[in-house]
């Protein structure tokens, strides 16, 4: 009970550090105090979001039904958490084959033994998926025969009284067109009017019959809810037969170990032939054995190469966002602070600042992209990329090419100016007072910086980088898009370019993950803020 | 030996130039506790800024030991009116940044013992490791009087120290303070705005003049000997007499400064705002009006 009573304190600073207040009257709740303005304040933060929430899924739901595109209706919530889970399915699937990849002894043979018997298990299910389809497919294709027959017969009666009526203008008018005397201006007039009355009639009469059709096309186009049910479980039944045979392949013969063991048994093999062996015959042999060790050495060295997961494209993202970030602030802070000490030279970098702060991604972009291709060498060429590409430390892994080096450098020029402008206001307005401390300390420029100038600005240094991170993430999704850096962005390109009956939906579950992931980041750059803070310390702008 | 010789200080342009002081003369000898008393608004700030340096004179001279001061230093300690304790710092921290910067090559466990030395000298070793907004106003002031005194300055300038305390914490840090000065004795000069502070603390007290262009009056010498004791003061002749002298000194300069002011340069012009209120309440504002006219 002392230990309970002692943390409380401790746990409604961390809530408060944290910036996630509306835990705050819960954790109150729970140790008593105040029950009634304990449960009004969780009622008005936690259960009117929950609501309003709840209310935004209804709206979209049936807002989604509304709109019609040329890729299917808007999609709503399920069909969006759908998608979601087919996404993460997609990446559960690629993590197993890696793992088949590298698998070996005892432990291969297991998931070998699974997968096959999963295997065995997917024909059945197939079976009944494609049934099903065609089930659904007979059925809507039987409903909409229903549906528009009234119209179809509708139809058939209209054209034939048209075509009838038609027929019957245009004789009519040929007959009259003998009659005609040249000269007689009156009945060429009451001629041409009467032809121009009928081609009228039978544009209205086109007009008409043009009007059933569309309606029995859109009948026709509508698409059934049970179709789509029994197409995506026949998709997901297809993906994971394709899975399970694929994670076979990567258990059997695209297996590493394997792969490794007969190539070293052939070597061996080989190599005792070769004791054999002279002449040309052995010179051939020899050569065979040393392209043979090679490229085992190769397959030792190789990883599962499969297509890239929205999971690899988060991190990459979440990489490229912080190097990005990382190389505004180290030109931002620096320059920011001289622009607070020194009023010269803030004047000198105030049009620099005002010209090129507006500057969208989109122009940086691609001038980025020139200049890192032009300037980043390639992996072969330089010990460094290199170095990078293949050895360093988790950032292997992440391919650092110059389309992310262009797109992280996007990123810090157009999310500099709001930690720039936020530190040269944090160090311009420093207390007069602790300036003059560091007078009467007779504080040299460093110590002055150091001591007393970043310490003061520091809350605010921090609000600005809350907003570049922010104004950072945004900036790199487009950047990816574009630049086609392995991404969240190109995934949305991908999705954009895919015309899988899903990827609209998918589309949609990349807003929410950018949104978390955009609102996790801004949450760990509030708790960093809120700890330099001080009392009386400003506020950002 | 600190001095003052003619010093005045002016702000502002050529053309419309401000006197804030004129005339100063001061000379505070070692070890001695000089009280400097003056209404708000005269210029008490603007001399201990003076004498701290953080204030260059426009003409004359400041001198400590007779050789002319510029620009502000460690020898004279200036305790600032509202703290400036550094915020993002502890109590502890605040003082070893003093301690660090004025002997920058002592080790790590003589600056630990000298921060104990002053923290504990002003009854702050409990709340050593506490950031000043955690702090009562009163500690705050014992810190940053800590902080000062870390410096080991030659000179203590104190700046109002205790005008923004309460009446029970002013006392106590009064008591407090001329307890250290009298166990390390050392010249120290105090601006105050509080008679009885001045007579119970100093031993010469500076009246400063109304502003603008002010300057230092007469100076009263206090005869009082030492350790005074706050219990018995009220019954003390010496202190009565100076405290009325005193006051009715100051109070004397106060109607010689409104007695000064002179009328305005530029004539007002005689308008009133224009009244758009309704008809019943504009009746009753008429009446009243006419009489403000007849007053003025």
């Amino acid at each position: 009970m002392k230990f309970l009573s002692k943390i409380k304190y401790p746990i409604l600073k961390a809530i408060d550090v944290s910036g996630l207040t509306f835990l705050s009257p819960v954790v109150r709740l729970c140790y008593g105090e105040e029950p009634r303005v304990q449960m009004k304040k969780i009622s008005q933060w936690i259960l009117i979001p929950i609501c309003a929430m709840a209310l935004f899924v209804v709206i979209w739901a049936y807002g989604s039904k509304v709109v019609k595109t040329k890729s299917g209706s808007v999609p709503g919530p399920l069909a969006t958490l759908k998608a979601g889970d087919s996404i993460s399915k997609f990446g559960d699937y690629e993590k197993a084959k890696e793992d088949a990849y590298e698998m070996t002894g005892e432990e291969r043979e297991e998931a070998l033994k699974a997968a096959q018997a999963r295997l065995l298990e997917m024909d059945p299910i197939i079976t009944a998926a494609n049934e099903a389809v065609k089930t659904a497919k007979e059925k809507h294709a039987a409903d909409l025969i229903k549906r528009t027959s009234g119209l179809n017969k509708q139809l058939a009666t209209l054209k034939g009284t048209y075509d009838a009526s038609e027929q019957a203008r245009e004789t009519a008018l040929a007959q009259l067109s003998t009659t005609l005397t040249p000269g007689d201006q009156s009945a060429y007039e009451s001629f041409l009017a009467k032809v121009k009355e009928h081609t009228r009639k039978t544009d209205l009469e086109k007009e008409e019959l043009a009007k059933i059709t569309k309606e029995i096309k859109e009948i026709n186009d509508e698409k059934s809810d049970s179709v789509a049910e029994a197409l995506f479980a026949q998709t997901r039944a297809a993906e994971e037969r394709q899975f399970l045979q694929k994670q076979i392949d990567q258990l059997t013969k695209q297996n590493k170990a394997l792969k490794i063991a007969t190539a070293r048994e052939k070597i061996e093999a080989d190599s005792t032939a070769l004791l054999t062996l002279t002449g040309p015959a052995a010179l051939k042999a020899a050569e065979k054995i040393a392209k043979d060790e090679s490229r085992l050495a190769k397959t030792e060295d190789s990883t599962y190469a499969g297509p890239k997961t929205l999971g690899y494209q988060v991190k990459r993202s979440i990489l490229c966002v912080f190097t990005g970030f990382l190389i505004g602030s180290m030109i931002a802070i620096p320059i920011g602070i001289l622009c607070g000490l020194n009023s010269t030279f803030m004047a000198a970098m105030t049009p620099f600042i005002a010209i090129f702060k507006p500057v969208s991604p989109i122009v940086w972009l691609p001038i980025c992209l020139i200049i890192a291709s032009a300037v980043v060498p390639a992996p072969e060429d330089s010990t460094f990329m290199n170095w990078l590409w293949e050895d360093a430390w988790i950032l292997h892994k992440y391919d650092i090419n110059p389309a992310f080096i262009a797109s992280a450098i996007t990123v810090a020029l157009c999310s500099l100016w709001a930690t720039l402008a936020n530190t040269a206001l944090g160090v311009a307005s420093i207390d007069k007072d602790h300036i003059n401390v560091a007078r009467v300390l007779k504080l040299g420029f460093w110590p002055r910086l150091f001591k007393i100038v970043i310490p003061s600005a520091l809350p605010l240094i921090f609000a600005g980088l809350r907003i570049s991170l922010g104004v950072g993430w945004m900036v790199l999704i487009a950047a990816e898009l574009l630049s086609s850096s392995e991404g969240i962005g190109k995934f949305v390109w991908d999705q954009f370019n895919n015309g899988a009956s899903d990827s609209f939906a998918k589309l949609f579950v990349v807003v929410f993950v950018v949104g978390i992931i955009g609102l996790l980041l801004d949450r760990i750059m509030i708790v960093f803020q809120r700890l330099v803070s001080f009392e009386g310390s400003p506020t950002a702008i | 030996m600190l001095e003052l010789k003619n010093c005045s200080v002016s702000f502002g342009p050529p053309s419309n130039r401000v006197d804030v002081l004129t005339d100063l003369n001061l000379t505070v000898e070692k070890n001695e506790f000089v009280a400097v008393i003056g209404f708000s608004g005269a210029g008490k700030s603007t001399l201990i800024s003076l004498l701290a340096g953080l204030q260059e004179p426009t003409t004359g001279q400041v001198l400590l030991n007779g050789k002319e001061m510029h620009g502000p230093g460690p020898d004279r300690g200036l305790m600032f009116q509202n703290y400036s304790l550094l915020p993002w710092l502890s109590v502890n921290e605040n003082v070893k940044l003093a301690i660090k910067t004025v002997f920058p090559k002592m080790t790590k466990s003589d600056v630990a013992d000298k921060i104990h030395h002053y923290v504990k000298m002003v009854k702050l070793d409990h709340a050593g490791d506490k950031k000043p907004h955690e702090l009562s106003g009163g500690m705050r002031q014992r810190a940053s009087l800590a902080r000062t005194l870390a410096l080991d300055p030659e000179v203590l300038l104190l700046d109002e120290p205790l005008s923004a305390l309460d009446a029970l914490t002013r006392s106590e840090l009064q008591d407090q303070i001329l307890n250290i000065w009298e166990n390390d004795k050392r010249t120290v000069v105090m601006i105050t705005n509080d008679v009885d502070e001045a007579v119970l603390m100093a031993d010469r007290i500076a009246p400063l003049t109304i502003g603008p262009g002010a300057t230092l009056a007469k100076e009263f010498q206090v005869n009082m000997e030492r350790p005074r004791d706050r219990r018995t003061l009220n019954d003390h002749p010496e202190f009565m007499r100076l405290k009325t002298q005193i006051t009715l000194f100051m109070m004397g300069l106060n109607k010689n400064a409104k007695g000064k002011s002179q009328a305005p340069l530029i004539p007002m012009p005689d308008i009133r705002p224009k009244d758009f209120s309704l008809p019943s309440a504009n009746i009753r504002l008429k009446n009243k009006s006419s009489q403000p006219t007849s007053a003025a």
